[in-house]
């Protein structure tokens, strides 16, 4: 075949030497990482030493000893809830937000988005105070009647954490559940308005399934947000609120199990990536074909 | 004779994307100073030729030659031609005149010299007030006319324009068309002008080359593509044309006859040896055009024919007339004539007798 | 949206200023007080004051986090930038094995801070490399360079492919298109990059928990001094961190939206 030289210029040419050098950084510092990390984890640990034989004591530990099945699937269901709840306050906002016209849509949007640039260790110690025994939440319902007495309900508690994890990602649901709204062709609705049908009939056939995909979306990545987070539960959990996080965490700090503590982050990472690859399938904007 | 030279030309030049075949094996030949628009439907292949000429694709098998040198193998950037795109392709970072200047600042021609035939190029393009703008702040015309400085001022063999009047609406075109025109005469640069407006190239260039399908159909002057359209194709692309399907008859010195369902068409060959020699008994067609056609008086010699008028429109300076012709075999033809104040001549259902004379009708075998 | 009858409008406002109270919640109280004295869990309105954020100047401990803070955001946004515009390039340039690296690259983003940081941590044991500002700094990299990645791989995409085209015909040579054409049209992508990844690097507490050495970020320092509670002046530095980040924030978006490109019709 004739080459005219530059026969595709919109590319600059890179020898294969350039391949090397482009896989090169990310490969040592994530996917290295990463496959040491899964090596790690059929490892063991003898007398504060890391014995380098591969084994699967780790994961059959996992899964036999009381305690880690258990808090894994709690940990799960909580972070489950703290999706559902985010979402049942962000829907609405969000389709609200709709509702507005033009500037006015952007300009709240932005504004509910701004929390999100607040540090996030002080968001939690001021949730924490908000939530406590002397805190605005107790004082409120208290002065309102609904408790006659402050109450540890919320304070250092599973509880603690599930408010507090909704409180920090609700703006992470609004946004997907935002755009899929906006992405429904006004004409649809118009349509559904013009064969007769009412609000309701037309929010709920039409615009509430054509959202679905971003409801989807919106529980895979609070979902993910949070049950990575292993600070949340530090801070506000006290001694009951104990999560998967948790646990992991102190493999690393004081109960000093490296291995251990890699199995248990594959485990994690499983679940993490079903998450994604649920909210990858379910987040495919199926709708709004004309 | 006066033969200008070929300052370009194709042997043979084929193209694929992957299995796809786009052009087929295409021979052409591009004249030292000519403007010749090369015109097509999409998918022609046209847009094809001019990439392959300007080095924006690769060769599948063939030659391009300039001057006779083989230059298939030439990266874009060292041949001597210049493209104007279609959608202007302006840097956007850079002033009009930086954008003028790039081809010569690239090649690292002192700054003064640079300046001075940046302020030319632009004033040959009448935008000389405009040298500090940038594109974004220019209209379409205004772009256009940079684009084609830009081309022009390296001063190339030959300037590729790749349907650059397809943005514009029709008030601006026509005065660009004028402009390219003007402009091109002026440099006297080779200009290879792709558009799918048929009646944008019969306006503006010395010769025409038509494709379809990947393949050249007829390369000629627009007088001669207008009037002697070498295949049906070719014939039904330029303007109207009326079409009577039928066999050769015997040639009579420079006309033949072809036997038709509207009865025995005398046509003109001539200058045309192919459709002399070939076999009597042939399909073909007789074609002449709209305003070829005459409602007949009683002494006309020429070809006569009848019919009944199915429509008349008024078309502005001209009415055109739809006669359906030939009983069973129902022949539409198009008749055009002169507007007059008082209203058209026919009203639609009368019989009429058209006839046209053998010079102004062609044969284009099927 | 069809305007709905006004009963379901006043509710949907209802619940969306609900929304916005609780998530304003946690802002409101560090922000206001730090204009005004807290004494026993009780504000007092009768005398605002700056004197919280005149303390702050004289908090070391936190001045020299912040400091690391912006020494390890400074340090990252460059090989962020320069690590994000060569892989999009490689990307765009239709190589080997791009599709594989685009998920290497966004692997560390998409992952749990948790597990992108044990990873990490177990690495740099395994190879020797000690804890420190060097290893915050490549943690904080791997995180944000599929942002840069992807904010230049996205402008490099709009760019028109006749643009390069057009170079290459009037006469440049491959080093010539890339430095005159391409790179400036990449660069406010690679700025409105660099802030978002600035902003990112400034806040990042989970990753950085867990490969920090001596020397402390600020969200790090934060952290540490929660369990003993902080001093009035943090309000102070609460509100200001704010700000900046917003501001920051708004300065991306003014490189980012896209603008106006010369080569589209008029």
């Amino acid at each position: 075949m004739r080459n005219a030289g530059l026969a595709r210029p919109a590319a600059i040419r890179w020898s294969p030497l350039v391949t090397v050098l482009a896989f090169a950084l990310p490969v040592m510092f994530v996917l290295a990482p990463l496959a040491i990390f899964l090596v790690y984890s059929f490892f063991s640990v003898d007398q504060g030493q890391i014995v380098y034989a591969p084994t699967l004591a780790n994961y059959v530990r996992f899964f036999t000893d009381p305690v880690f099945l258990p808090v894994f699937w709690r940990t799960i269901v909580l972070c489950l809830s703290v999706a559902a709840i985010s979402i049942l306050l962000a829907y609405p906002a969000a389709y609200f937000l709709t509702t507005l016209r033009g500037r006015w849509r952007y300009a709240l949007l932005m504004l509910l988005m701004v929390p999100l640039l607040m540090s996030y260790v002080i968001k939690i110690y001021a949730i924490r105070s908000i939530l406590g025994l002397n805190g605005f939440l107790n004082k409120a319902l208290v002065g309102l009647g609904i408790l006659s007495e402050p109450s540890t309900l919320f304070v250092f508690n599973m509880n603690a954490i599930l408010l507090t994890l909704t409180l920090l990602l609700i703006p992470f649901a609004i946004l997907p559940i935002f755009l899929a709204l906006e992405r429904i062709p006004q004409v649809l609705l118009r349509a559904s308005d013009d064969l007769g049908a009412s609000s309701l009939q037309t929010f709920l056939r039409i615009t509430l399934p054509l959202s679905l995909p971003g409801v989807a979306s919106a529980a895979s990545f609070v979902f993910v947000l949070a049950i990575g987070d292993f600070l949340t539960p530090q801070m506000v959990g006290g001694i009951s609120g104990f999560t998967f996080g948790r646990i992991l965490y102190s493999q690393f700090g004081t109960a000093y199990n490296w291995p251990f503590g890699a199995a248990l982050s594959v485990a994690l990472a499983v679940v993490v990536i079903v998450a994604i690859l649920l909210g990858e399938r379910f987040g495919r904007n199926r709708g709004a074909s004309l | 004779m006066n033969q200008t030279s070929d300052l370009l030309t194709l042997h043979s030049v084929s193209k694929s994307y992957g299995t796809v075949p786009v052009l087929h094996g295409v021979d052409l030949s591009i004249r030292d100073g000519e403007f010749l628009t090369v015109l097509g439907p999409s998918g022609s292949g046209k847009t094809t030729v001019l990439r392959l000429i300007g080095g924006l694709e690769p060769l599948t098998a063939g030659e391009i030659r300039l001057d006779g040198r083989d230059i298939s193998g030439m990266p874009i950037n060292r041949r001597p031609f210049n493209t104007v795109f279609q959608d202007y392709a302006l840097f956007p970072h850079l002033t009009v005149a930086g954008n003028v200047g790039y081809g010569l600042s690239v090649r690292h021609v002192p700054r003064k010299e640079i300046a001075r035939r940046v302020a030319q190029a632009l004033e040959l393009v009448q935008l000389g007030r405009f040298a500090e703008r940038f594109p974004a702040q220019l209209s379409g015309g205004q772009r256009q006319r940079v684009a084609l400085a830009r081309a022009l001022i390296c001063q190339p063999r030959l300037v590729l324009l790749d349907e650059p009047l397809a943005a514009l609406d029709l008030e601006l075109r026509r005065q660009m068309q004028e402009f390219l025109k003007s402009i091109q005469r002026e440099v006297k640069t080779t200009f290879l002008f792709v558009t799918h407006d048929q009646e944008e190239a019969i306006g503006m260039a010395d010769r025409i080359c038509v494709m379809q399908a990947g393949h050249i159909r007829q390369l000629g002057s627009p007088h001669e593509l207008y009037y002697k359209p070498n295949c049906e194709f070719v014939a039904r692309f330029f303007g109207e044309n009326n079409l009577v399907a039928g066999t050769l008859g015997e040639t009579q010195g420079e006309f033949r006859a072809i036997e038709t369902a509207l009865g025995r068409l005398v046509c003109s060959v001539a200058g045309q040896p192919h459709l002399k020699a070939a076999a009597t008994g042939a399909r073909g067609f007789a074609a002449f055009r709209p305003e070829a056609l005459r409602l007949a008086g009683d002494g006309d010699a020429g070809n006569r024919l009848s019919g009944a008028v199915a429509d008349v429109a008024f078309a502005g300076s001209s009415t055109v007339a739809t006669i359906t012709a030939g009983g069973d075999a129902a022949q539409r033809l198009r008749l055009r004539l002169p507007s007059r104040v008082e209203g058209s001549a026919l009203t639609a259902g009368e019989t009429v007798a058209l006839s046209f004379a053998p010079h102004e009708g062609h044969l284009v075998l099927a | 949206m069809i305007a709905p009858p006004r009963l379901s409008t006043i509710l949907l406002a209802a619940i969306t200023v609900l929304v916005a109270v609780l998530l304003y919640s946690p802002l409101f109280v560090p922000i206001v007080s730090s204009f005004f004295p807290v004494a026993r869990g009780e504000v007092d309105w009768s005398s605002p004051t700056i004197e919280t954020y005149v303390a702050l100047t004289g908090n070391h401990e936190i001045l020299s986090a912040l400091r690391t803070t912006l020494v390890v955001g400074f340090c990252t946004v460059v090989l962020s930038v320069v690590g994000g515009t060569l892989l999009a390039l490689y990307y765009h340039g239709r190589r080997a094995g791009r599709s594989a690296l685009q998920f290497i690259i966004f692997l560390p983003f998409l992952m749990p801070p948790i597990i992108s940081g044990l990873a990490l941590l177990i690495f740099f044991r395994e190879i020797g490399l000690e804890r420190s500002l060097l290893t915050v700094i490549i943690g904080h990299t791997a995180f944000v360079l599929a942002i840069v990645y992807r904010t230049v791989l996205t402008r490099l995409q709009s760019m028109s492919r006749t643009l390069v085209e057009a170079s290459y015909d009037l006469g440049a040579t491959k080093w010539q298109t890339f430095w005159r054409i391409i790179l400036p049209n990449l660069s406010s992508a690679m700025v409105g990059g660099a802030i978002l990844a600035f902003a990112l690097s400034f806040d990042e507490t989970m990753i950085t928990i867990l490969v920090t050495g001596t020397q402390s970020t600020l969200p790090v320092r934060l952290w540490a001094m929660m369990r003993l509670g902080f001093s009035p002046d943090i309000n102070a530095l609460v509100a200001l961190i704010l700000m900046f980040t917003v501001l920051l924030c708004a300065l991306a978006a003014r490189f980012l939206v896209p603008r106006q490109i010369a080569t589209q019709r008029a």
